[in-house]
């Protein structure tokens, strides 16, 4: 697994300088993407990751999977011995019936809500992006969204509106839902989640515009700290036409409101 | 007897504790054990906040582990004191350990007259689901027909939130707060019912969003008499 994993980073690295070069050809009007080429020229401390550093996000269209399906069943049981220290740690008693097999349960849970590393956006594009003659608005609204935080490995869940202008192509509709599935299966942050998926729409149709909404509720503030049952997240990433035209920027959040 | 009734139920902790209480069927053979003569009652709880602090680094060092399992990178800015944070999170979460029925209820049980029904409800409750350590919520609602002593109203709160606050299973949560207000109160009946959704259902495997998961625990009246339990069950109905 180690030799895999310098693997990847020997090719990641790779790709990263090569990628920074081929993206100064991509639409020189968004403002993200410009501020992300100059990151991406620094080298990244060695890290088999992806989905941390910013600059990783102009990479997602060419980004190395970080981990596979080999993996998971290697790094099973010491995730699930970590979570049998973790059981005795807090007091309980692993051997009772009701714990009993909740360590493996636990692990292959965990390996599930962030399965968002195993997967990559062309994979899942699939092909789906077709020539229409189309350029009003698309929207996809609602769609229900899970995640972890990484501070505290608790769950964030919400829902992601997501709103295109296409230059003459679309995207299929569930691929937007699955490209909000890569990214919030991980350890996330609200904020990066919400740039990530505007990018990596970006990245595949260069449309006119992106605007991604996401409201979430965080269980680490409302089953600890301040515990505020109530309390919603709203974050947002506007690119392209959606950045500079007021008009359209608010149809989109008009139309999602509704 | 009753005892023995409750321990199975309420036996989550140490295997310890079901040997000892089968010893407590008489006073010959009660043996007096300085680390457990501090028991007052079969909800002993296996944790002790001083032990909390101790037994982070443990906690710590494993979730490093279970991040460097994952394929993470612990060493990214976002991730250094996660273990750290995960691992208060999770003491946080299952701190109903530490704390007894009798250390919050002691003062506030009072005599009065009143027979009539009293209910608490939407108690908004977390808890742990103990086979996949993934949250649950929802909310609780208890009604009980006093006996002549009632309770503070916090308290009924405050016992829900020992009781969820561990690692959990619906079922046997709804019950252990129905026998706790039952034993300490001596009520002609209790109701207790708790609606909650349940992550490890939502986020993973079957992925059902809007599923809920309803319990309940009827005792004395609210089990023997329809009407009662109707008149609860109206009354707790939210519009």
């Amino acid at each position: 697994m180690d030799r895999s994993k310098q693997k990847q980073l020997l090719n990641q690295n790779e790709k990263q300088t090569t990628s920074v070069v081929g993206d100064s050809s991509v639409n020189g009007h968004f403002d993200g993407m410009a501020k992300m080429k100059s990151r991406a020229g620094l080298p990244l401390a060695a890290s088999g990751e992806t989905s941390g550093q910013s600059s990783g996000a102009i990479e997602s269209w060419r980004e190395e999977r970080t981990r596979s399906l080999e993996d998971n069943e290697m790094s099973l049981p010491s995730i699930a011995s970590a979570y049998t220290t973790i059981l005795r740690g807090l007091g309980e008693d692993p051997q009772r019936q009701g714990l009993l097999k909740t360590p493996w349960r636990a692990a292959t849970a965990m390996q599930f809500f962030t399965k968002g590393y195993q997967e990559k956006i062309i994979d899942v594009l699939n092909d789906a992006i077709f020539d229409e003659d189309h350029d009003e608005m698309v929207i996809v609204k609602d769609i229900d969204m899970f995640s972890m935080c990484e501070h505290h490995l608790v769950p964030i869940f919400g829902r992601v509106h997501i709103g295109y202008l296409p230059n003459k192509r679309v995207l299929g509709l569930s691929k937007l839902a699955r490209i909000v599935e890569i990214y919030s299966r991980r350890l996330q942050v609200q904020e990066r989640l919400t740039k990530q998926i505007a990018v990596a729409i970006t990245e595949a149709l260069q449309p006119a515009g992106v605007g991604v909404v996401i409201e979430a509720t965080h269980m680490c503030m409302v089953m600890r700290g301040v515990q505020k049952m109530n309390s919603k997240t709203v974050t947002s990433t506007m690119l392209g036409v959606f950045r500079e035209d007021p008009k359209t920027r608010d149809e989109f959040l008009t139309l999602i409101r509704s | 007897m009753e005892y023995q009734k409750v321990t199975d139920v309420s036996a989550t902790c140490n295997g310890n504790i079901v040997s000892e209480l089968t010893c407590r069927t008489g006073f010959a053979e009660l043996s007096i054990e300085t680390t457990k003569a501090a028991v007052q009652h079969f909800n002993e709880t296996s944790r002790k906040e001083a032990e909390d602090e101790s037994r982070l680094p443990i906690l710590e060092a494993a979730y490093t582990t279970i991040l460097r399992g994952l394929g993470e990178n612990t060493d990214r800015q976002g991730l250094l004191r996660t273990p750290l944070r995960a691992a208060k999170a999770m003491q946080f979460f299952t701190k109903g350990y530490h704390e007894t029925i009798y250390d919050i209820l002691n003062d506030a049980i009072f005599d009065e007259d009143h027979e009539e029904m009293v209910i608490v409800k939407d108690i908004d409750m977390f808890s742990l689901c103990e086979h996949h350590l993934v949250p649950f919520f929802g909310k609780v609602h208890i009604g009980y027909l006093p006996n002549k002593k009632v309770v503070g109203l916090s308290k009924l709160a405050r016992i829900v939130e020992i009781y969820s606050r561990r690692l959990q299973v619906q079922e046997r949560l709804t019950k252990q707060i129905a026998m706790a207000i039952s034993e300490a109160l001596q009520p002609a009946g209790v109701a207790v019912v708790i609606e909650a959704a349940h992550m490890c259902m939502m986020m993973r495997g079957v992925q059902k969003m809007n599923s809920r998961t309803v319990t309940s625990s009827m005792l004395g009246s609210f089990r023997e008499d329809p009407k009662t339990r109707k008149e609860f069950l109206t009354l707790t109905k939210s519009a």
